[in-house]
C-alpha cells in the first residue's frame, strides 16, 4: 500500500472488469507466433555477436556497447528500440548504433550508445536516420537523453550516404541542442577517439564524462598526407604517403590533458569503464523527475492474465477474427477499464486503464462480424479492422479528451483500412479520416502505436501512425503485417485489365498470373515482421509477452516530467464514461431508479 | 440434439468434421467465409454428428441449419 492517498477512488480504485481466463492455449498459433520471435531473435543474436568479437573489444580494454547498457541500465526496464533497424541494407547490418528506454538510477531515460564492435562505432548509412527517431522520442516524451559515446566518424567509403542531406551526420547536433532549449539535458559518457562527427556528438551534449583514455576533436590524427595536387594517385605520391605514415608519430588530439585539463569540456574524468557509467548515474540521479505516486490513482497491479496468452488469442492467420477485450485484459492493471462509448462505433475501442497505477488512454480495433453496422447502409455489415463513420467520430471525440485531460495514448492497430466506395464518400469518411488526423495533431500529448497484426491503406496512419508528429514510437509483434493493400488486392490492381486484354487477344493468361502470384510474394516479403523492423516501418518487433513492459516505459516516462497537468479531480474523460454509460446504456440514473 | 445454424450470410470454404465424428464444446466444426474473413463456427456442446446439410463451396443465409449433433 502507498503512503500516499488517492484521488476519486470511486473511480479509479476499482475500474470494470475485463476478460477471462484462455480455455486451452491454440498450440498451432502459438508456434506460428514463435517461430517468427525466434527468426527476430536470431536477427539480434547476429547483430549483437556480430562486428569485431566481444572477447577481443574485452581484451583491449573496453566494454561492448551491449556490457555498457547492461550495467547501466536498471534490470529488468530495459526496451530496445531499432535493435535491427537498416534501411539501407548496409554491409554491417546495423546502423552502429544501439537505443532504447530505460531506468537510470531510479529514472526513465532514452538511452544510445555507439556499437563499439562494427567500425570502432562509425558512422554509416542510416545511422542518422536512427538517432533522429531517438533524438525525436526524446522529445517527444519530455525525456533526457544519454549517450554512450564512440564513434571514429564517418565510414569514408561511404561519406555520401552518410555526410550530406537533410537527415545526414550533422543533424543530431542541431537535434541535440533543440533538447537542450526545451530543457531536456542531453549527457554523455565518452569513450576512445571521436574526430570530426564524433567531436560534435561528443560537445552538443550538455553534461560530458569522459574515460581517462578518450578523446574528441575538430579533426582526427589519421589524416596524414594531405590533399594530393595532382588530383589522382601515382606511384609517387604513393611512396610519399607511405613515408609520411611510417614516420608518424601523434598522439590523438583532444586528450583529456586538453578537454579536461585545459578546455575545462569535460566536466569530469572516468578512471575506468564502469567510472564513465556511475558519473552518468550521477548526473541523472541529479536531474528532475516525479515520484509517480504524484500521479497516480491507486497502487500498480499486475494483469490477471498472462501476457504470453496473446499467442493464442492474437491469431496469426490474418483471416481470423479475435477478441480484442481479451486482448486488453492482459495489457491493462488488474484487467480493469473504463470504455468510453461502447455502442457507438462498433468497429472501435476506446477506453482508458491504469499502467503501474497511472491513467493512460487506449484506442484499438475490435475484429468480427458487426451485423447491423455501419448505421449508413442496408447494402452491407461492417466487418472490424475496418473504419466506418461512428468510429472515426468517437476517435475524434476521444482523442480530443484526452488531451483536454493530458492522458498519453497508446494506439492498438490491426486494420484493414477505412470503408470504401460512393456509400461510404456519401458517409463523410474520407473527411472524417482526415478529421482524426486533425484531432492527433491538434493534442500535445505523447502517444504510442502498436501495430498488433495489420497496418493497411490509410488507416495506419490516421490510427495514431507512426508519421504523425505525435507519436513518440511504434512496436510491431510477429504477427505485424504493414503494406498499402494486402498482396492479393494489389495483383487484381495492377493486373485485371491484362487479364482482360490477354483473354481477348487470345493469348495464354500464364504469363500475366505468374507476375501476379510473384507481386503477391513479393508483397508478403516486405511486409513481413523483419522486414517492417529493418525498414523502420515499426521501431522493434516486440514479444507478444513484452508488449505490457513496452507500455509501462512509454506511460511511465511520460508521467515523469509532463509538460503540462490536468488535476485528476477536474478531468473529464472520466465523467463522460460514466454518465454516458449510467444516462444511455444502462440507465440507471437516480431518475432511473 | 442441436442445430448448428449460421450466424450470417457467407459461402461453406471448409467443413471439418463428417457424420458419426464425436465432438466436444468449442471444437471447430464449420469455417465460412463472408467479408473475405473466415468465420468459424463452433459447437456449442459436446456431441456426435448426425447430419451435415449443407457442402463445401454452398451459399447459405443466417439461420440455416449447418449441422444437426445429438
Amino acid at each position: 500500500m502507498s503512503e500516499f492517498g488517492y484521488s476519486m477512488p470511486r473511480y479509479f480504485a476499482k475500474m470494470d472488469d475485463l476478460g477471462n481466463p484462455i480455455k486451452k492455449i491454440n498450440t498451432k498459433n502459438a508456434e506460428e507466433l514463435l517461430a517468427v520471435e525466434a527468426e527476430v531473435d536470431a536477427e539480434v543474436n547476429r547483430i549483437k555477436t556480430g562486428g569485431k568479437p566481444s572477447e577481443k573489444v574485452n581484451a583491449g580494454g573496453e566494454w561492448t556497447a551491449w556490457q555498457r547498457i547492461d550495467y547501466l541500465v536498471e534490470p529488468g526496464t530495459w526496451c530496445p528500440l531499432h535493435t535491427i533497424y537498416d534501411p539501407t541494407a548496409n554491409e554491417e547490418g546495423t546502423t552502429g548504433v544501439i537505443d532504447g528506454i530505460g531506468k537510470v538510477n531510479g529514472k526513465w531515460v532514452v538511452v544510445i550508445a555507439s556499437d563499439n564492435k562494427y567500425l570502432a562505432g562509425a558512422w554509416i548509412p542510416g545511422q542518422a536516420d536512427n538517432i533522429t527517431r531517438v533524438t525525436d522520442m526524446a522529445k517527444r516524451m519530455n525525456l533526457p537523453l544519454v549517450w554512450i559515446l564512440n564513434c571514429s566518424g564517418v565510414k569514408l567509403s561511404n561519406q555520401e550516404e552518410v555526410y550530406p542531406n537533410r537527415i545526414g551526420g550533422g543533424t543530431p547536433f542541431y537535434r541535440h541542442n533543440e533538447l537542450e532549449q526545451l530543457g531536456l539535458p542531453v549527457i554523455v559518457g565518452i569513450y576512445g577517439t571521436n574526430p570530426a562527427g564524433g567531436g560534435y556528438h561528443s560537445i552538443s551534449p550538455t553534461i560530458l564524462i569522459a574515460h581517462k583514455k578518450a578523446n574528441m576533436a575538430v579533426g582526427g590524427a589519421g589524416i596524414v598526407g594531405g590533399m594530393s595536387p595532382k588530383g589522382y594517385v601515382d606511384e609517387e605520391a604513393a611512396q610519399s604517403l607511405i613515408d609520411a605514415t611510417c614516420g608518424f608519430k601523434s598522439t590523438p588530439p583532444g586528450r583529456v590533458e586538453i578537454h579536461h585539463g585545459v578546455t575545462g569540456f569535460f566536466r569530469e574524468v572516468a578512471e575506468s569503464e564502469e567510472a564513465v557509467l556511475d558519473a552518468i548515474k550521477k548526473y541523472v540521479g541529479a536531474l528532475p523527475a516525479y515520484n509517480p505516486e504524484f500521479f497516480r490513482v491507486a497502487d500498480p497491479a499486475e494483469p490477471k492474465f498472462a501476457g504470453g496468452d496473446l499467442r493464442t488469442i492474437v491469431l496469426a492467420n490474418q483471416k481470423r477474427a479475435y477478441d480484442i477485450y481479451e486482448v486488453l485484459a492482459r495489457l491493462f492493471d488488474n484487467s480493469e477499464h473504463m470504455e468510453y462509448k461502447p455502442d457507438y462505433g462498433l468497429e472501435m475501442y476506446t477506453g482508458i486503464a491504469k499502467i503501474d497505477g497511472l491513467l493512460c488512454g487506449f484506442v484499438a480495433n475490435k475484429q468480427g462480424i458487426l451485423k447491423n453496422y455501419p448505421e449508413y447502409t442496408k447494402d452491407y455489415i461492417g466487418v472490424g479492422g475496418k473504419l466506418y463513420r461512428q468510429g472515426l467520430i468517437k476517435m475524434s471525440e476521444f482523442v480530443t479528451l484526452c488531451n483536454r485531460d493530458k492522458l498519453p495514448i497508446v494506439w492498438i492497430q490491426d486494420t484493414t483500412g477505412i470503408d470504401v466506395g460512393d456509400i461510404a464518400e456519401s458517409a463523410e469518411l474520407l473527411g472524417l479520416g482526415q478529421s482524426l488526423i486533425y484531432s492527433i495533431q491538434n493534442t500535445d500529448i505523447p502517444q504510442m502505436e502498436i501495430t498488433l497484426r495489420k497496418g493497411t491503406a490509410a488507416a495506419h496512419y490516421v490510427l495514431g501512425g507512426p508519421q504523425g508528429a505525435a507519436n513518440a514510437f511504434s512496436i510491431g509483434t510477429a504477427a505485424t503485417e504493414i503494406n498499402v493493400m494486402h498482396g492479393e488486392t494489389a495483383a487484381a490492381a495492377m493486373y485485371s485489365r491484362r487479364l482482360v486484354k490477354d483473354q481477348d487477344d487470345g493469348k495464354s493468361l500464364d504469363g500475366t498470373i505468374a507476375k501476379m502470384n510473384a507481386l503477391i510474394e513479393d508483397y508478403a516479403e516486405k511486409s513481413r515482421p523483419i522486414f517492417c523492423a529493418k525498414k523502420g516501418f515499426v521501431d522493434e518487433i516486440v514479444k507478444m509477452s513484452a508488449l505490457r513492459n513496452y507500455i509501462q516505459a512509454f506511460v511511465g516516462g511520460v508521467y515523469q516530467n509532463p509538460k503540462s497537468i490536468c488535476p485528476i479531480h477536474q478531468m473529464i474523460t472520466p465523467r463522460t464514461i460514466k454518465d454516458y454509460m449510467d444516462v444511455y446504456v444502462n440507465k440507471s440514473t437516480v431518475r432511473d431508479n | 440434439m442441436a442445430n448448428i445454424e449460421s450466424p450470417m450470410s457467407g459461402k461453406v470454404w471448409k467443413i471439418l468434421v463428417k457424420v458419426g465424428d464425436a465432438i466436444v464444446e468449442d471444437d471447430e466444426v464449420i469455417i465460412l467465409e463472408a467479408l473475405k474473413m473466415e468465420n468459424p463456427i463452433f459447437a456449442p456442446e459436446d456431441g456426435v454428428i448426425k447430419e451435415i446439410n449443407v457442402k463445401e463451396g454452398q451459399q447459405v443465409t443466417e439461420g440455416d441449419v449447418l449441422v444437426v449433433l445429438e
